[in-house]
């Protein structure tokens, strides 16, 4: 099949819309793996929360069944607009993640990472649940916002070899990029990315310097959660919202980000996310209904042909 | 008493005078271990399953106002899961390999019954076929997939799995009908239409909950447990658990790790496939969302790691307990609380966490020591040097 010019347009801008949130799961959840070697299945769980804090605090969302809604509180919400969202969530999200670094994570570093994975399955299970039965099971529309800073970003505007594309996709790029762009730069180009760094190396190294590791660690994961809040807003503003979205939007691709870019690396999970975008967008723009089956054998041939991914240097856990 | 002499004598206690219970303990663990013993057993506890589970269940949930007991078609569906655990756990308790892809054979197995049942309605083929498609898919994703291990291994039979659901879910709607699921099975009785599935096996009134099916699930499930002892208990299992404590040991030693571990692999699918053609028989309808989606082959590792890994019974136990919980205790209508309802997934959560952080061994596990701790001393120690020894295996 013959593509025309205007739709490679549109399957690269979809493909970067897509792989840039990829790629902020992915960073979040390789940070973790790569400093302190945690497998975090419940980084999904962390996308979840995201996206309904981010629903919360954007407007008045009418409940329609869940504990809430039992007890007489029909709708929720503090119509915040959408920049109250983007400056909570992410906060939101690095409380939680401080949280769970010192009392899920901590007790299970020096553990097989079979019982790791384990209990933050069941933590992303509790947490799913949680939302499930407190806000109802249904499934919420996406909360984009119609005006940002006064401009409005609800109309599609019209772009050169694309034609006419949503703007406020346009503008998602634009944010998670320049998201994606701060955080390299923290963790390659300042001193806590380089203690960070050092840490995935030889943490023990680090401690006997006399840097406090501990306090890094809670951060590093700290961050990751808040990346992953941080995705779940972007996403619940693109997609619809109900309980499943961490797994199916968030864990599973997060995961399969940092393989192919390699675990540990952070231009790597960058990398993985824009390729695995390019992928979706430019099958669902063609063969649809192959997009998810040639997404995860393109995955199981990387694992088979490049282990260590695009820019992993080995592999964790062998 | 001849038993437990016998065994003082051949054991190591003959030096210094152990207390004899000591001694007792391991007579009895080695009769635990014979063939015989294990499936007369367990035949007995598959014999007493139902009516406690349904009937004894039942009336003491009226007594109490809580309906906890069971509907009929409930042990079967227990003992489906169990037979795909016991394999299951053959990989992850014994080889220390953790799939999230196991949906795949279950599913597989479930679809290509079914479709096998519009051919020739005979479930006993229908099993035979689906635990034949389960092992041939099992072959090339474990070939490829044990190559890589932790997390990597866990990455790409869950790759694998869902590329099978995806397909089974759009292209595929062709063979599986889609989103639809799949339900134009032609299994009604267990001999060409004679003995239907949902019949009592006896006459007799009380006994309602003895189904064929349940039959038919209960001899699956005696011969999955032979087979399930016979490879724990043999140098070829000793070696799937000496991989599970140290793999580089089992390659000094002169081992095909890879033979192994894909032999493991394997034998788990078979297990899988067993429990999906079963599965579709019993429940007469397949959806790609039940049959080949990851949660499923989640739910694969909770049941098996609630019960409890390295053992015959603990994944059993543990597949019981979840299905208890799904079927049962979320009827339940609480007093205060008001109907479980959907909560249900949120307390197997919950104890799911419990179970992980606190007793590594499972609830079957930690049931063991606290018989153990209870009933005497030394035996008490003994509990713990095994928990100990189990916590060491899984490092």
């Amino acid at each position: 099949m013959l593509l025309l010019q205007s739709e490679i347009a549109s399957i690269l801008l979809n493909g970067l819309q897509q792989g840039a949130i990829y790629a902020l799961l992915g960073i979040g959840l390789t940070i973790i793996l790569g400093t302190m070697e945690f497998l975090n299945l419940a980084h999904g769980a962390l996308y979840l929360v995201g996206a309904y804090v981010g629903l919360i605090v954007f407007q008045e969302t009418t409940l329609t069944n869940g504990f809430l809604y039992s007890i007489g509180i029909t709708s929720l919400g503090f119509d915040g607009g959408f920049l109250a969202a983007i400056v909570l969530v992410p906060v939101i999200g690095f409380g939680i993640g401080l949280l769970m670094e010192r009392f899920v994570a901590e007790p299970f570093y020096d553990r097989p990472e079979t019982d790791q994975l384990l209990v933050t399955f069941g933590l992303a299970l509790i947490v799913e649940e949680t939302i499930k039965n407190v806000i109802g099971g249904n499934t919420f529309q996406s909360i984009a916002p119609s005006t940002l800073f006064g401009v409005n970003v609800s109309q599609p505007v019209s772009l050169p070899f694309v034609g006419l594309f949503p703007s406020w996709r346009l503008l998602i790029i634009v944010i998670t990029f320049f998201v994606i762009g701060v955080t390299y730069l923290a963790i390659e180009r300042t001193d806590f990315g380089l203690v960070v760094q050092a840490g995935t190396r030889d943490s023990e190294m680090v401690r006997l310097l006399g840097i406090k590791i501990n306090r890094s660690y809670s951060l590093v994961f700290a961050l990751g959660a808040a990346l992953a809040a941080f995705a779940g807003l972007i996403g619940a503003s693109i997609q619809t919202i109900s309980p499943q979205i961490g797994t199916t939007q968030a864990l599973v691709p997060a995961f399969l980000t940092i393989v192919v870019g390699g675990a540990g690396s952070v231009r790597g999970a960058i990398a993985g996310g824009m390729v695995l975008g390019l992928i979706i967008s430019a099958m669902t723009q063609t063969y649809s209904q192959w997009a998810q089956i040639v997404l995860y054998l393109f995955v199981a041939l990387m694992l088979v042909f490049r282990p260590q991914g695009l820019f992993g240097t080995a592999e964790v856990g062998e | 008493m001849t038993d437990r002499e016998v065994a003082t004598d051949g054991g190591a206690v003959a030096e210094s005078g152990e207390p004899a219970s000591a001694s007792g303990g391991s007579a009895l663990s080695r009769l635990r271990e014979r063939d015989d013993f294990v499936v007369v057993a367990s035949a007995a506890a598959l014999i007493v399953f139902p009516f406690l589970l349904v009937d004894v269940l039942g009336i003491v949930g009226d007594v109490i106002g809580l309906s906890i007991g069971g509907y009929t078609g409930l042990p079967s569906l227990v003992l489906i899961y169990g037979i795909i655990v016991i394999g299951f756990n053959l990989l992850l308790g014994y080889t220390g390999l953790l799939s999230f892809g196991h949906a795949a054979f279950f599913g597989s197995a479930a679809y290509s019954a079914a479709l096998f049942s519009q051919v020739v309605p005979s479930p006993l083929l229908m099993v035979v076929v689906g635990t034949l498609v389960a092992t041939l898919l099992a072959w090339p994703i474990g070939f490829v997939s044990i190559r890589r291990s932790g997390v990597y291994f866990a990455v790409l039979t869950l790759t694998f799995g869902q590329a099978l659901y995806f397909y089974a879910l759009g292209p595929g709607s062709w063979l599986t009908n889609g989103d639809n699921g799949f339900s134009n099975i032609e299994a009604d009785g267990l001999f060409l239409g004679a003995l239907p599935f949902d019949a009592p096996l006896t006459p007799l009134p009380f006994l309602d909950s003895y189904t064929v099916m349940y039959g038919f699930a209960a001899v699956s499930m005696l011969v999955a447990v032979w087979v399930g002892n016979r490879i724990i208990n043999s140098p070829y299992g000793l070696i799937f658990e000496a991989l599970g404590e140290n793999e580089e040991r089992v390659e000094f030693v002169g081992l095909n790790v890879f033979r192994y571990k894909l032999m493991a692999f394997v034998i788990s699918a078979v297990f899988a496939g067993v429990g999906g053609a079963l599965f579709v028989i019993h429940e007469q309808y397949i959806h790609p969302t039940t049959g080949l989606y990851w949660i499923q082959s989640g739910d694969f590792v909770i049941m098996t790691v609630l019960g409890g890994t390295g053992g015959l019974v603990g994944p059993v136990f543990g597949a019981f307990v979840f299905e208890y919980v799904a079927n049962v205790v979320s009827g339940v209508s609480l007093p205060a609380i008001g109907s479980i309802g959907s909560l249900w997934r949120f307390v197997l959560g919950a104890v799911f966490v419990t179970i992980v952080w606190v007793f590594p061994r499972g609830i079957y596990g930690a049931g063991e020591d606290l018989v153990a701790m209870l009933t005497d001393r030394s035996g008490g120690e003994g509990g713990g040097d095994t928990a100990a020894a189990d916590g060491g295996e899984r490092e």
